[in-house]
């Protein structure tokens, strides 16, 4: 082979070693790299119709660096629970008294007759100055509680690790429980894929459990007996995303809810009867996809929302 | 107790914000039909247990070629070998851990107070180098996947003028030196990362990388063993080390009769010739010239240590935090490129920009002084290439180079002494 | 003559030296181990599924494979790493499925449950059902490098690439850290 074209054929092979290691140097440059071909988005749910917003938010506050657990409002008063600590303050946030838990504690519900915390697997009974009155029979280990409700004479804990509904009376004393069988044909009550299962007792007296796994509201009789439901799954703003949501919820004064989601954090407003009546918080308001807040209602329809990520609490009201 | 202190470094402190994350499934679906729960399958390494009969094996190849190279003289012997070497270390093992790349685990091993080498790796670094100070280049001449594609695929060497092998020449000890500054500084390794074979060796790997080998196989019909000669860094030591090894193989058995065959059979202008009378330069100014290269040294040492510590900032930006540190001072609007999978998961992370810049500049200041000593090693390397320019050796036969000879004995077969 | 054997056994000498120094400083400082081997291993929880297992092994189909922790799994009917966001009907339909090679595979398990495997004849390795069913899930879907395909080289094209430094060596005794048994380690905050 003549030499010459041996060569010009070797000039153009070491033209191209360079080029093809060049550009690979280049092309993997943290600026250069190329996009993720196989993204997985909901950034398309994420915008929501403006006009459904109804609420702003107002003031945020915060109280240190603590893991926050859970709030309820009673008394003209936020009861929080953080890290090992009970805080209770006014609903500006200005803080008036804090004191110490014996463990990390899970839930809250708090009335005009005292704050009752839920911790892994017992509830204690406090007064409203923040002091132990007493702590009540635990209930084995795989109890996990992760919400309170209060009604007059009773107290009602939703059992997560034993999918059950518990009620208490006001003193402590456990009455009964349901797993919220449907009928008696069904294999399972109460689906939660995760350790979120909440509850809550209206204006009217009605005992409202959120099935998680359904992605559904139940209103039970305080026997456990099933009176309605309503349930709605999907990803658009009508309905609620994910294995199991709402994580959280709160009853306003007018008994429609207030629900907040996980993953896609979403705050919104459902009628008694299902419908969405109105957006509070959009995704964009929350740090990608994430914990769902806590949720507490004060009787004039201002809503306090738990940001674990922040860790502060965010109020949103009705937009003037 | 030792495995624990590892993954414990393995998992850097990272920010848990909820002890939740880290939580069982809870609680656990009843079934209530017979179904019982799959665990996940964990297949087992492949040939992990292999590592050992690796090493035998280098050993025993290693061995044989020394003795075919330089008592039983044969060039079929080492032939088979480098076949088997292609199929056994190249197509059946798949090339890692190889020996060339062996270089950047041991430079990372020396530099990191971490990082825990595996025994055999460290046996696949030292084996070769042992056996070159004793036999030469035996590991090129048959134990080498790399080199083994490269030999079997010469098909038309061409010559190459002496001042331009001489210039390539000089690639290999750069390359060294980076691949060192770069293993060391934990930055890549970039020896394996343009490994120009190993995707063939595999039939199986990133376009790029198999067009590279591609390229260097083609070239390589025309060149014989364009990557073992003008690039591979493992080579650049094994010529150093071969050059006072105790034995090497020899061209002619007995006595050279001149007869110039075995310099034809060399595809690699390995074979020096003998020096012509007339040739002999004149003693004075030589010995003049030999003393202003020595007195050149320790210049040239000291004007490479200062060319690199002043490339010490271009150098490290191959090292991705340095450039993400870089890149988010002088562009902050990429902040908002949420695109960039990079930056995105920097500022998801919780590191404030502060301790990456504080980082980064930790790993710049390792390559401040990582360079420089770059800079230093490559002023010598070029000091000592001129020097050998003047060094004059008597030669009265047609001999092997000590450094650049393969050992691959094809020059044995062409040699008509009995 | 003398000359020159001297100075080659000299050089010898001195290279030996450079070589011994070298191993017995890595000895001495404990940095050799003979028994342990090491393999390369994503860790889940700091995995931010970028999608670049799936194009940056040196394997064609990447080495990385979604596995599924069962004791995690919610056995959901909707299911975020089956389902695309957008699903209405909640079916087999490829329509509506996440993954890009239909990997993925759903059984009924009893009314309302489901189990998800992964056929990893399939997988590719992107994490899209990771990042689903994080987001919306449990998170019982994660990626881990399937030793019996990764070719365990010297350094993972994946790891030089991970944005997340995710990937590093790992003893062989814990090759794999599947979630569940493999459990963020919890940095205590001080109090």
């Amino acid at each position: 082979m003549n030499r010459k074209l041996i060569i010009s054929i070797l000039l153009v092979l070491a033209v191209i070693i360079v080029a093809l290691v060049v550009f690979d140097v280049l092309s993997s440059r943290p600026d250069k790299r190329p996009d993720n071909p196989y993204e997985y988005s909901v950034d398309q749910f994420k915008s929501v119709d403006s006009t459904l917003i109804k609420y702003e938010e107002t003031i945020d506050f915060t109280f240190g660096d603590l893991d926050l657990r859970g709030l309820a409002f009673a008394n003209d008063r936020l009861y929080l629970v953080e890290d090992n600590y009970l805080v209770i303050c006014t609903p500006e946030g200005k803080k008036l008294a804090k004191s110490e838990l014996p463990e990390s504690p899970r839930c809250v519900a708090a009335s005009s007759n005292g704050i009752y915390i839920g911790f892994s697997n017992y509830i204690s009974q406090y007064n409203l100055d923040g002091l132990l009155i007493k702590s009540w029979e635990p209930l084995g280990d795989s109890t996990v509680l992760t919400s309170l409700a209060l009604q007059d004479c009773f107290v009602f804990a939703a059992d997560a690790g034993k999918r059950r509904i518990l009620r208490y009376k006001t003193d402590g004393e456990l009455i009964g429980s349901f797993t919220g069988k449907r009928d008696s044909a069904d294999l399972h009550g109460f689906i939660i894929p995760s350790p979120y299962f909440d509850l809550a007792v209206n204006s009217f007296g009605e005992l409202w459990v959120v099935n998680p796994g359904q992605h559904a509201f139940e209103n039970y009789t305080f026997e456990g007996e099933l009176r309605g439901f309503w349930e709605k799954a999907a990803m658009t703003i009508d309905g609620f995303s994910g294995c199991c949501n709402p994580a959280h919820m709160a009853v306003l004064p007018d008994g429609s809810f207030v629900t907040a989601e996980k993953g896609m954090v979403r705050i919104k407003i459902h009628k008694a009867s299902g419908e969405l009546l109105a957006v509070v918080a959009p995704p964009e308001a929350f740090e990608g996809e994430t914990h769902a807040p806590d949720l507490a209602v004060s009787p004039a329809g201002d809503i306090y929302a738990l940001d674990f990520e922040r860790k502060m609490i965010r109020v949103f009201q009705l937009k003037k | 107790m030792k495995w624990l202190k590892i993954i414990l470094f393995l998992l850097p402190l990272t920010l848990v914000f909820n002890s939740l994350d880290a939580q069982q499934r809870f609680p656990k679906p009843e079934f209530h039909t017979k179904y019982t729960q799959p665990t996940p399958t964990t297949p087992e390494p492949r040939g992990l247990e292999m590592e050992f009969v690796d090493v035998l094996i280098l050993l025993v190849v290693l061995s044989l070629t020394s003795w075919f190279a330089i008592k039983k003289r044969s060039r079929n012997g080492i032939l088979l070998l480098t076949v088997f070497s292609a199929i056994y270390f190249g197509f059946y093992r798949n090339g890692c851990i190889c020996t060339v790349g062996s270089i950047q685990n041991v430079a990372l091993a020396f530099a990191d107070p971490k990082y825990v080498i595996s025994l055999y790796a460290l046996l696949f670094f030292l084996l070769p180098l042992i056996f070159s100070l004793f036999f030469g280049r035996v590991f090129c001449g048959a134990a080498c996947p790399l080199g083994a594609i490269q030999d079997l695929l010469i098909w038309k060497p061409i010559t190459i003028p002496a001042w331009l092998r001489k210039t390539l020449g000089f690639i290999p000890y750069l390359y060294l030196g980076l691949a060192v500054l770069y293993a060391a500084t934990g930055t890549e390794f970039i020896i394996c990362r343009y490994d120009p074979f190993i995707g063939i060796y595999r039939m199986n790997g990133p376009h790029l990388m198999i067009y590279l080998g591609i390229a260097f196989l083609l070239m390589g019909l025309f060149i014989a063993r364009p990557y073992c000669r003008f690039f591979c860094p493992y080579g650049a030591l094994l010529n150093v080390f071969s050059r006072f090894s105790r034995r090497h193989l020899s061209v002619f058995p007995t006595k050279c009769i001149q007869c110039k065959l075995c310099t034809t059979s060399c595809p690699f202008e390995a074979i020096d010739f003998p020096d012509e009378e007339k040739s002999k330069p004149d003693t004075k100014t030589n010995s003049r010239k030999f003393i202003l290269y020595l007195a050149l040294i320790p210049v040239l040492m000291l004007a490479g240590a200062w060319i690199g510590s002043k490339s010490h900032v271009f150098l490290s930006k191959a090292h991705p935090d340095v450039y993400l540190a870089e890149l988010l001072i002088s562009h902050p609007e990429l902040k908002k490129d949420s695109k960039n999978i990079d930056i995105q998961t920097f500022l998801a992370s919780g590191k404030s920009l502060e301790t990456l810049v504080a980082e980064a500049q930790v790993i710049r200041d390792k390559f401040k002084t990582g360079s420089s000593i770059l800079g230093a090693f490559l002023g010598l390397v070029i000091a000592l290439m001129a020097m050998g320019q003047v060094i004059f050796r008597r030669r009265e036969d047609y001999q092997a180079n000590k450094g650049n000879c393969y050992s691959c004995a094809r020059c044995l077969d062409y040699c008509p002494v009995e | 003559m003398d000359r020159k054997k001297f100075i080659n056994n000299s050089g010898r000498l001195v290279l030996m030296g450079g070589l011994a120094y070298l191993t017995g400083s890595i000895i001495y400082q404990r940095k050799v181990s003979a028994s342990g081997k090491y393999v390369w291993q994503i860790d889940p929880f700091k995995c931010t599924q970028c999608g670049r297992c799936a194009t940056e092994c040196v394997r064609e189909l990447s080495a990385v494979k979604c596995v599924h922790a069962y004791s995690l799994c919610g056995y959901c009917d909707l299911c975020g790493g089956y389902f695309k966001p957008n699903t209405h009907k909640l079916n087999t339909g490829a329509e509506s499925q996440l993954c890009p090679t239909g990997a993925l595979t759903r059984k009924f398990v009893e009314e309302p449950f489901f189990q998800y495997t992964i056929d990893e004849k399939l997988c590719n390795g992107c994490a899209k059902c990771v990042k689903g069913c994080g987001s919306f899930g449990n998170g019982s879907l994660h990626l881990q490098i399937r030793h019996d395909l990764c070719q365990n080289c010297n350094e993972c094209s994946i790891s030089r690439m991970c944005p997340a430094n995710a990937i590093s060596r790992v003893p062989i005794e814990t090759a794999y850290l599947i979630k569940g048994g493999f459990k963020k380690p919890v940095i205590s905050t001080p109090k």
